[in-house]
């Protein structure tokens, strides 16, 4: 019964974007101006909606540093209604994330397969195009910008723009027909391109796909459990200045995957971007600051008076910078 | 003494060799010294107009063409790929010897500039950590006879390979940290903290 009020709404959308787009063609009237913020709203909700209840197979090719990395991906719900989903990687190792309902496993060759109990797979799409899209709405600004065509389908082109200038822009084209995504493009603010992800084709079925009926029978690595002695320690530091909507996810220490260096940690997200900093006591007195980029990742290096401070995450390096300079010994309260 | 110099010369042209050991001196001597290479050459035009062996035409700096075109020729074209060869090779060696086995983590590593970071995994599978844990100090740990330029240069790649292996480390625990963090616990965090804040 939701569902067929939520499609209703859909259709009624639909027509609305249409209404909304068809004047375009004349001057901007006030009207469309206070529509198009709406529309471009609800297709977002819209990619939500579809990426939880279709049933699709897909591949996409994640474009960057003059790299590409193909995947595939496949999604679908069973009939009582448990999401199934699993990105594979095609080149070179094998990188599989799987999720079953609550339950996701990454299945990757340097570590031994781990799973966490989440209902988004951290993977090459921003896990909030399938969550709830109004959680960023503070720090983002949702643009319909107009149709193209993109994998031989008709698109709309929505932008998620920053409205503070701090983070990147998100270009999404979303296909008309089903709502699904066919093209993401993340866009530096001079308007650069960074990264993009294309998808290559596109099915949409009725029924599960065969890999995902495998996946309901097959049994998932265990749940990994994090101990809790180096989870939320008291930090001697703290983070002063962060782009607005971010927020702590979790602070601890731990040793760095590769490097065994032990590191004191706090991840913050906004929603859609997550930023890693790390403080380390430093053998070094003085580093100036090293930037790295990996498509739209910015990693950034520096060591102050004998600590080293790290900031990694999809953000413009000035970002980074501000953040790293704004870390500072935690006031006593 | 110059002049006993002439005469040997003058045998020699004549097919005249008394000793062996002078000979080879003498050799090296006309090699070295234009005027008696000069001598050589007119001794040998004399015995041929005494001979009656002259072409038709003479072309007195008939060697010194043949020089020019040998140097002109072969060496221009062949040795200039040689020396771009051997400024590539001497490169690899150089950089290769004194690190061993971060050599390899090295062109890893310069891929990465280019590339930055292609894949977390294929990377480290070139360079697995323990190789570096043992390693960094051996490039300063240089033999005796290394000067100090190059010793300066060493450190410079060796923090330039540090720098790419901080880089990497980080991307790569980025990663890692924010798959871990979508656990149900984080989540807990993140609704106790927003508690704190709206208590504020």
């Amino acid at each position: 019964m939701k569902v067929l009020i939520y499609l209703l709404l859909l259709l009624s959308v639909n027509f609305l974007v249409i209404a909304a787009d068809a004047p375009s063609v004349k001057p901007t009237t006030k009207e469309s101006q206070k529509t198009t913020p709406i529309s471009a709203k609800l297709w977002l909700e819209r990619l939500s909606y579809s990426l939880k209840t279709l049933n699709f197979n897909t591949s996409f090719v994640v474009v960057k540093n003059n790299h590409a990395e193909p995947y595939h991906w496949f999604n679908g719900r069973d009939e009582n209604d448990l999401e199934l989903e699993i990105f594979a990687t095609l080149n070179g190792p094998r990188h599989d994330f799987l999720r079953k309902g609550n339950v996701v496993s990454y299945i990757e060759p340097e570590v031994a397969p781990y799973s966490v109990e989440s209902e988004k797979i951290r993977g090459p799409i921003p896990a909030i195009l399938s969550g709830d899209i109004s959680t960023i709405e503070n720090g983002y600004e949702f643009i319909s910008v107009g149709r193209s065509r993109v994998l031989g389908r008709v698109a709309q082109l929505i932008r998620i723009v920053s409205k503070e200038q701090d983070r990147f822009g998100y270009w999404l084209w979303l296909d008309q027909e089903s709502g699904l995504l066919l093209k993401l493009a993340i866009i530096s603010l001079k308007g650069q391109l960074l990264e993009q992800i294309q998808f290559t084709h596109l099915d949409i079925t009725d029924s599960l796909a065969d890999t995902l009926i495998q996946l309901k029978q097959a049994d998932l690595p265990p749940i990994i459990e994090v101990p809790n002695i180096n989870q939320e320690p008291e930090l001697t530091w703290q983070v002063s200045w962060l782009p607005t909507g971010f927020k702590q996810i979790k602070a601890n220490r731990h040793s760095m995957s590769s490097t065994n260096q032990p590191v004191e940690f706090i991840l913050f997200s906004d929603g859609l971007v997550d930023v890693s900093v790390y403080v380390s006591a430093s053998k070094e007195k003085q580093r100036v600051a090293e930037f790295v980029m990996d498509g739209a990742t910015v990693v950034l290096n520096q060591v102050v008076n004998g600590f080293e401070i790290s900031v990694v995450g999809k953000i413009p390096s000035n970002t980074a910078k501000t953040i790293a300079n704004s870390i500072g010994i935690r006031a006593t309260p | 003494m110059s002049e006993s110099k002439f005469e040997k010369v003058s045998s020699l042209v004549d097919n005249y060799q008394n000793n062996e050991g002078h000979s080879a001196e003498l050799f090296e001597q006309l090699n070295t010294d234009s005027v008696l290479s000069d001598t050589w050459s007119h001794y040998h035009l004399i015995g041929d107009v005494l001979r009656d062996e002259l072409p038709s035409k003479i072309s007195l700096d008939f060697s010194t063409q043949i020089a020019q075109a040998i140097a002109d020729e072969p060496t221009v074209l062949a040795p200039k790929k040689l020396t771009l060869f051997n400024v590539v090779k001497a490169k690899v060696v150089q950089f290769s010897k004194p690190f061993g086995q971060v050599a390899i983590a090295a062109s890893a590593a310069g891929l990465m500039i280019l590339g930055v970071q292609q894949n977390v995994a294929q990377n480290e599978i070139v360079m697995p950590s323990q190789v570096f844990q043992t390693t960094p100090l051996a490039g300063f740990a240089a033999p005796v006879s290394f000067n100090t330029q190059s010793a300066n240069r060493l450190s410079q790649k060796q923090i330039y390979i540090e720098q790419q292996r901080r880089f990497q480390a980080l991307l790569s625990d980025h990663h890692q940290q924010v798959k871990l963090s979508a656990s149900k616990n984080s989540s807990q965090i993140l609704s106790t903290l927003e508690v704190e804040d709206s208590a504020k």
